[in-house]
């Protein structure tokens, strides 16, 4: 999926976007820009991190959801104007080649479940510390389908999809991170052998350049390590204490709200290499 | 004899006898590996950066004003930790698929050493200014001198930031035209493309 066949009528104007004088003047600074748009998907991702654990049952939960939400809004706020306008800016002297990317809709299609999921259903749990309001259930809706949309194309676009790995990395790290006792050491153990078989299994039993079995063994194990990490996450959603900050839906807004900022990120990261 | 090393190591370190690439090599050619691991290098960012960010805003009495400051670095900084770690580890990953190339980078340089700066100001708040931690715990401000190690830590972590981003770029790659001190600041008389003068161009 390009923007190029989607929105075919737009070439002209694209075309024309690296021309202006705002894109060439940012062209001359675009590494100061580009460095720009990672600290502002840092002080996001910060904010939206802690936030969200808090949801999940993890990190600051001495403190109510709704003093977190006070707290970290602004920053939140800060870190999402930052990456539109930085975004904005930087995709200027790049458009061209931004509207041929098979990752970049990706990307924006992240970013709107990210806003989305936000704005619409994150930041409103906290402030009712764990209450989901009528409007907010209807933004989660939308915010699934959203994500389950760039899951989907993230998935299935050639060249973009090894950076699922991410995604799959991230969620192990949350869920490390929200199990506890005996349960964390089982499994972290089963991610290890996991990716130890991973490697034996790509790197000995196939040859690293013959990426026609490659290929399929890494989605397998794809599969597998996303088995592994929902299962203990289940666990955790269903087996959660009662508690209003704890019920699994919060612990589930928590969890995917994260995540969608961290496949807007890989996704973004990936227009450099699909 | 640093770069005599990061030869060995680029070229050298499990290159089979019968002259296949080298680990180093081997890294670098691989076809989504690489990748992976600069994408999670920057996207580990957001764990690091973002949540040392709010320790650091808390120092400054910016965030969290009523929640002690022993409390939130309490639950903040182990997530900082794991932010560090990985960043650490895929970035010596990153150096080790391409060791000459940053080596040879004036902005990897000095990336180091405001990592180096960066990391210095953490030891000196844990080894001294937290020492008197009991009396400013519960202040929505802490005192200036707190303050002052919360900015220069935001200061050094962003420099970080800026010059890693700058490594991608090749305006100051030896072998081109750069300014007398860039070729020495990056010791470009040694490395393959040796060093051009601009000045010495313009002469």
């Amino acid at each position: 999926m390009r923007l190029a066949e989607l929105l075919p009528g737009l070439a002209p104007a694209v075309n024309a976007l690296p021309d202006l004088w705002l894109a060439q003047a940012i062209k001359a600074q675009f590494s100061a820009w580009e460095a720009l748009h990672l600290v502002s998907m840092s002080v996001l991702g910060g904010a939206s991190i802690i936030l969200n654990l808090r949801l999940i049952g993890v990190g600051m939960t001495n403190e109510p959801a709704s003093e977190i939400q006070r707290n970290l809004r602004v920053w939140i706020n800060v870190g999402v104007i930052g990456i539109l306008i930085t975004g904005l800016l930087i995709a200027l002297p790049d458009a061209r080649r931004l509207y041929n990317s098979t990752a970049f809709p990706v990307k924006m299609l992240a970013l709107l479940a990210g806003v989305i999921l936000t704005y619409g259903v994150s930041l409103p749990v906290a402030r009712a510390d764990g209450d989901m309001p009528a409007p907010a259930r209807g933004w989660w809706l939308a915010g699934l389908a959203a994500t389950a949309l760039v899951l989907f194309f993230f998935a299935t676009t050639s060249g973009l999809n090894p950076g699922l790995f991410h995604l799959l990395a991230a969620a192990a790290l949350i869920v490390l991170f929200a199990i506890h006792g005996r349960m964390r050491w089982i499994y972290l153990a089963g991610l290890l052998a996991l990716f130890g078989l991973h490697f034996a299994a790509t790197h000995v039993l196939i040859d690293p350049y013959d990426f026609a079995r490659g290929d399929p063994t890494n989605k397998a194990f794809a599969w597998v390590y996303a088995a592994w990490i929902l299962g203990f996450a289940g666990r955790g959603l269903f087996g959660a204490r009662p508690g209003a900050a704890n019920r699994p839906l919060v612990q589930a807004v928590g969890y995917v709200t994260i995540l969608v900022w961290v496949l807007a990120a890989a996704a973004g990261r990936w227009i450099a290499f699909a | 004899m640093v770069r005599d090393f990061l030869v060995w190591l680029q070229t050298d370190l499990g290159r089979g006898a019968d002259g296949a690439q080298s680990w180093s090599e081997a890294l670098l050619g691989t076809a989504n590996f690489w990748g992976l691991l600069e994408g999670t290098h920057l996207l580990s960012l957001m764990l690091f950066f973002g949540t040392i960010l709010i320790v650091d805003l808390r120092l400054l009495g910016a965030v969290f004003r009523n929640t002690p400051v022993s409390e939130v670095s309490a639950k903040v900084l182990p997530l900082t930790v794991v932010g560090f770690l990985i960043l650490v580890s895929t970035g010596l990953a990153l150096f080790f698929a391409k060791p000459l190339v940053y080596y040879h980078n004036i902005w990897f340089r000095a990336k180091l050493v405001f990592l180096g700066l960066a990391l210095l100001n953490v030891v000196v708040f844990h080894y001294s200014v937290q020492r008197g931690i009991a009396g400013w715990d519960a202040l929505p401000k802490p005192p200036a001198r707190v303050r002052t190690a919360a900015v220069l830590s935001l200061a050094a972590w962003l420099c970080v930031i800026f010059l890693g981003r700058f490594i991608a770029y090749e305006w100051l790659e030896c072998g081109k035209p750069i300014p007398h001190w860039v070729n020495v600041a990056q010791d470009c008389a040694s490395s393959e493309y040796g060093a051009r003068d601009v000045a010495s161009l313009v002469q």
